[in-house]
């Protein structure tokens, strides 16, 4: 019963979009049969860069939100607290195939859709009153959820890519406050520098 | 039992004695050594936990024992603390003690240690302290790399006010580390190469969400944190008590304070509970009340403690009550009102009671707008009733009736309110009436004022007003009218008869009694002196001299609006004693005059004016000025006049007048002042000092001079200072002589005109025909009788025509012209017929001979409009016209030669058409149209003019060229 507690539920939950997952995915063949669960949209592309486009429109605030929510000293010490300066960060080479740099993609934003999900569980616990940055990270999420499926898609219609193995960043469940306030804040310092490159690459 | 005690005492006896025995042989006293057997540390939140056994206890024994633990820091050495307490040991129990260290177990390490002492009274024997136990170590290890800053303890909570020690330990490459709260740097204290400390004292709350503490090193850059959580403080509820409405259960509420719950689950909110000693029972209560069921019917004393509790501290308080003493009853129920009269109401009600046993007090309010007017306490068991007294007819009421425990007063039940009405009862009051008598064609016009009757005197709504005029000398004659309400005033024509009259106010229910005011024949409006008194803003004092003593009353009257058409009259009824009165009102103004009439209301006899007095609360300035008027204008002086001036509705008292007179020499003579008006300009002052005298006349002016004048009116206070100055101008001195002589002149100079005019055809023909009649000119005659006897009639024969006019005249015309000369047929040469207007068409359309007349004016003026064009432009325009040969000739003569010439060259005559047709004798029309046959039909007679005669008698040439074509026509 542990097993399945500690192993499945979060794999479920991972398969399913929902916060609080961290584990890796399982990699599978790369000519493994290509399977979505809805049909995918004409124009993939186009959405895609579209969705790039906004994520890195809002990075910025959400980052001002997040770190303005935390309380001094995060405001005043960005580059001690909130520098992008996280190692298990998904690379993005900007100069790949298009094939790629949606593999690379789709590996950024599996890892940053997890993060943001903890981010948002831990945010909602430490700071339930600030209902703006609440909504800005459900906003990004969704975003991510939503291009996270059309990468999906473009990779099993154009290359017939079903599958990509994935990284997540560590758990914040059983660090302290102030460690999951930093942690957070140099995630989304990471995203808004990341998403920049990315959303130019496409 | 006792046996079973006993036996147990006889056995610790027997082991002492034992023990005693050993350590007398071996000359030591009994020692019980507590044994450590586990010491472990937690670090949310910091604690340690010491496990300390006693072996040496005998088997199920049990000793009350003193404990005591020392405990040193980094070394054993160094004693921080030494903790004493008194715990009761059992044989093979493991006993825990819990301590919190004040430097996180993270930073630096504990030692501890502990000993005993034996402390109960079965212990008869001497005791003393054990040895001690070995040092324990309590301790956190945490890997420390030598790039790591860590902070501890994590996130701590804290109370506010409290203090707390905050460390960082940092590994060996990390030296210049320092530490911040939210901004605020704090300083450390370094305990030793790689752990600081830092004391934060007093702390206090930021927010729910927790303050953010971290450190950092200036040399790697390295930083970690803590997020410390401080919770407000526990408050102890206030307001704390228990009371029931039922007996069944019992309500406590409290205030709880302020709200302790911290976020991110670091301490919810406080939690009450609710503990009864006597039932041993507890309750989990919500924040601020609790429902505590009372189960045992035979309990009657609650002994109540609540308890309020959240991470960090415990507060409670506590109440002790009797049941009956705490009774909250429910509010009384069936209540019910009976109204007996227009004055008295029955109210009863129940009430939640015991039974019968039980006595309430209630308490009875009755309401009137809002006001208690009538409160009374009353005793029941199960119900109650009471008696409204004195109460007003026609009046809404709302009684009230509360309860409460008689016997143990704890607190008022709610209000039982019910609300009822006394019916309407007759007024209860005669009306405050006066009135105002004029006299009209005979007749006297009385209008009656009343004063509506107040709310409890009416007793109900007015419907109508009563009003009986009783005619004292003819009873036959009385009138009887009734005035709905809500009038409070009506007129009446009376004759000069005495008269009764009775006024009453009507309701539903009856009348009021009557008022009564007696008119006699004598109007009681005697003249008298009209007293000037002076009012303040708080009204006026108002006195008399009373005329005779049987006086009924006294009446001061006035009016409200003074200035108005409407007077608003009010009065002021007094009694017969009284011979002086303060009449205030709001609506008194500053600088409006108010006229007060007292009149004596008599035993028997008429109304009888007293005085009349009139003043202002404050007088103004006069606002207006007076319209003046001037007259009697001569050249050294005219009059001015304001008769219209109404001094008595100005803002004061007018004391007189002043004229201002403006001139430019400046001179003022006798009883003029030179003043320095406002606008620093000097002029001639006069001071009218008699009010009444409203026309002055200005005298010394010179002649031909320009004044500038001005009146003012002044009271008390000042003058006007709206007036405006007028300009008048004196006359010449001799303008009015020249008027008297040429007016009458002029006029008979023009009666002569007119006559001369009116018979100028009689004159002239008298005097001057055009065709001289030797037989009817009766004054040429005896002229030309004397210069020639012989010749008496004009020979046709000796006149030499020089000019010759045609008329187109048709058959059996008569008159060619009839302009305002007169021509007659008779006098012109028949010509062969010329067609008309309407065959013009033909080869020889019309005959027509211009004629002209020398005329210098007509030259000189370009606008005439019957100045042709060259004659030989005439000429071809006649085109196959055959004139008469002798005319060709005539024209063929001097007169083409005058045309043909330039017309400024001719100066002195020009000639002038005569030509009266639009068709051809229009300037315009000859030079456009010159193609077309001329439609004329007529022609005109010319003749040469003297310059000076030519344009008055214009219209008088066909008369004259009548004259001139008879001359020559026909040799």
């Amino acid at each position: 019963m542990k097993v399945l507690a500690a192993g499945v539920v979060p794999l479920l939950l991972v398969l399913h979009w929902k916060h609080g997952a961290a584990s890796p995915l399982p990699i599978t063949p790369v000519n493994a049969t290509c399977a979505t669960r809805h049909p995918c949209h004409g124009n993939l592309m186009n959405q895609i860069k579209n969705q790039l486009a906004q994520l890195n429109g809002s990075a910025n605030a959400l980052f001002i939100s997040y770190y303005t929510a935390q309380g001094e000293p995060f405001p005043n010490n960005l580059d001690k607290l909130c520098g992008p300066n996280m190692t298990d960060f998904p690379p993005f080479h900007a100069n790949g195939t298009e094939k790629a740099k949606l593999v690379e993609l789709y590996r950024l934003v599996a890892y940053l859709g997890a993060s943001l999900g903890n981010v948002t569980r831990d945010q909602k616990i430490l700071n339930p009153n600030a209902l703006s940055l609440h909504s800005k990270l459900n906003a990004t999420t969704d975003t991510m959820r939503g291009l996270l499926s059309n990468v999906l898609c473009r990779l099993c219609n154009k290359y017939h890519v079903g599958h990509v193995d994935v990284t997540y960043g560590p758990d914040t469940a059983g660090k302290d406050a102030f460690q999951k306030k930093k942690l957070g804040c140099q995630l989304l310092g990471t995203y808004k520098q990341v998403i920049s490159l990315v959303a130019q690459a496409f | 039992m006792a046996f079973s005690v006993v036996l147990q005492k006889a056995f610790l006896l027997a082991l002492l004695s034992l023990r005693a025995y050993q350590n007398e042989v071996f000359d030591e006293p009994i020692q019980l050594v507590p044994e450590v057997q586990n010491v472990s540390t937690s670090s949310k939140p910091q604690q340690v936990n010491l496990q300390w056994t006693v072996p040496n206890l005998a088997h199920h024994q049990e000793l009350k024992m003193m404990l005591q633990i020392e405990i040193s820091r980094i070394k054993t050495s160094n004693v921080i603390q030494v903790v004493n307490y008194t715990t009761t040991v059992k044989w093979n129990q493991v006993m825990h003690w819990n301590w919190k260290p004040d430097i996180p177990l993270e930073c630096v390490k504990y030692f501890l240690r502990i000993r005993g002492m034996v402390d109960d009274d079965k212990f008869l024997l001497q005791s003393s302290w054990s040895n001690w136990s070995s040092w324990q170590e309590a301790h956190i290890p945490v890997s420390l790399e030598p790039n790591t800053v860590l902070v501890f303890p994590e996130d701590p909570l804290v109370e506010e006010g409290s203090n707390i020690t905050i460390c960082s330990v940092y590994g060996r490459n990390q030296h210049n580390v320092s530490c911040y709260l939210q901004e605020k740097p704090i300083p450390g204290e370094q305990l030793d190469s790689h752990v600081s400390i830092f004391n934060l004292n007093n702390v206090v709350f930021f927010r729910d969400t927790g303050t953010n503490f971290f450190c950092n090193s200036i040399d790697t850059k390295l930083e970690d944190g803590i997020v410390l959580f401080v919770s407000k403080v526990l408050e102890e509820p206030k307001n704390f008590s228990c009371e029931t409405q039922d007996f069944k259960t019992l309500n406590c509420i409290w205030e709880p304070g302020v709200d302790t719950a911290l976020a991110w689950k670091q301490q919810p909110p406080q939690n009450y509970t609710l503990f009864e000693s006597f039932s041993g029972r507890r309750k989990l209560c919500n924040k601020s009340s609790c429902d505590w069921q009372i189960t045992d019917d035979s309990q009657e004393i609650y002994n109540f403690t609540l308890i309020a509790k959240n991470y960090l501290r415990t507060r409670s308080v506590s109440v002790s009550f009797h049941l009956t003493h705490r009774v909250y009853l429910k509010a009384p129920h069936n209540v019910s009102l009976e109204i007996i009269n227009t004055t008295k109401a029955h109210m009863t009600w129940k009430v939640h009671s015991r039974g019968n046993d039980y006595t309430l007090l209630c308490q009875i309010e009755l309401l009137c707008e809002k006001e208690v007017i009538h409160e009374h306490n009353v005793s029941v068991h199960m119900s109650g009733d009471y008696l409204f007294n004195d109460l007003d007819p026609d009046t809404e009421y709302k009684a009230s009736v509360r309860c409460a425990d008689a016997t143990h007063f704890w607190k008022w039940s709610n209000w039982a309110e019910k609300t009822f009405s006394t019916p309407e009862a007759a007024p209860s009051e005669a009306l405050d009436v006066w009135r105002i008598v004029r006299s009209k064609n005979g007749s006297r016009i009385v209008t009656l004022f009343w004063k509506p009757l107040s709310k409890s005197r009416a007793n109900g709504k007015i419907l109508f007003y009563n009003i009986v005029a009783e005619n004292q000398d003819k009873p036959a004659k009385s009138k009887h009218c009734s005035i709905p309400a809500p009038a409070s005033d009506t007129q009446l024509t009376l004759d000069q008869s005495s008269y009764k009259l009775h006024i009453t106010a009507n309701n539903s229910v009856g009348m009021s009694p009557e008022t009564i005011l007696v008119l006699s024949r004598e109007s009681g409006n005697q003249e008298v002196v009209e007293k000037r008194i002076n009012g303040t803003k708080d009204g006026f004092l108002i006195s008399w001299e009373p005329r005779s003593r049987d006086v009924i009353s006294y009446i001061v009257d006035w009016c409200a609006h003074s200035q108005n058409q409407l007077c608003d009259l009010q009065w002021k009824n007094l009694g017969p004693n009284t011979t002086s009165t303060i009449i205030s009102s709001d609506a008194f103004k500053p600088g409006v005059r108010y006229n007060f009439r007292i009149f004596e209301i008599p035993v028997q006899g008429p109304v009888y004016l007293v005085e009349k007095q009139t003043g202002y609360t404050q007088e103004l300035a006069p606002l207006e000025s007076p319209e003046v008027l001037t007259s009697n204008l001569t050249s050294h002086s005219f009059t001015l006049s304001w008769q219209g001036y109404a001094s008595q509705f100005q803002a004061g008292f007018i004391q007189g007048y002043r004229v201002y007179l403006k001139s430019k020499e400046m001179h003022c003579h006798s009883g003029w002042d030179k003043v320095l008006l406002s606008d620093n300009s000097v002029c001639c002052n006069y001071d009218i000092k008699d009010p009444k005298q409203k026309i002055f006349t200005v005298e010394n002016l010179r002649p031909e001079s320009d004044y500038e004048f001005s009146v003012r009116s002044y009271t008390s206070v000042g003058e006007n200072q709206n007036a405006t100055f007028m300009m008048v101008t004196t006359p010449d001195e001799h303008s009015h002589m020249l008027l008297k002589t040429m007016l009458p002149m002029s006029l008979c100079v023009l009666l002569i005109m007119v006559v001369c005019y009116w018979k100028s055809q009689w004159v002239k023909e008298t005097c001057y025909p055009d065709i001289p009649n030797p037989s009817k000119s009766s004054i040429l005659s005896p002229i030309k009788y004397m210069q020639n006897p012989h010749l008496t009639i004009m020979n046709v024969k000796d006149c030499i025509p020089d000019v010759l006019e045609v008329i187109n005249k048709a058959e059996g015309t008569k008159t060619l012209y009839t302009g305002a000369g007169k021509l007659h047929a008779e006098n012109v040469t028949k010509l062969p017929p010329v067609p008309t207007e309407k065959d013009s068409c033909g080869p020889v359309p019309c005959i027509f001979f211009e004629n002209f007349t020398y005329d210098q004016l007509a030259f000189d003026s370009d606008s005439h409009g019957h100045v042709p064009g060259p004659l030989k432009d005439i000429l071809c325009q006649l085109g196959p016209l055959t004139p008469p040969k002798n005319l060709l000739n005539v024209l063929g003569n001097s007169n083409m030669k005058s045309l043909t010439g330039s017309p400024t060259e001719e100066t002195s005559l020009i000639y002038v058409s005569q030509l009266a047709s639009p068709t051809c004798g229009d300037k315009d029309s000859l030079t456009t149209n010159l193609p077309r046959p001329v439609h004329c039909s007529e022609y005109k007679m010319q003749m040469a003019v003297p310059p000076s005669l030519a344009s008055p008698a214009l219209s008088k040439n066909s008369d004259l060229s009548s004259m001139i074509l008879l001359g020559k026509g026909e040799p």
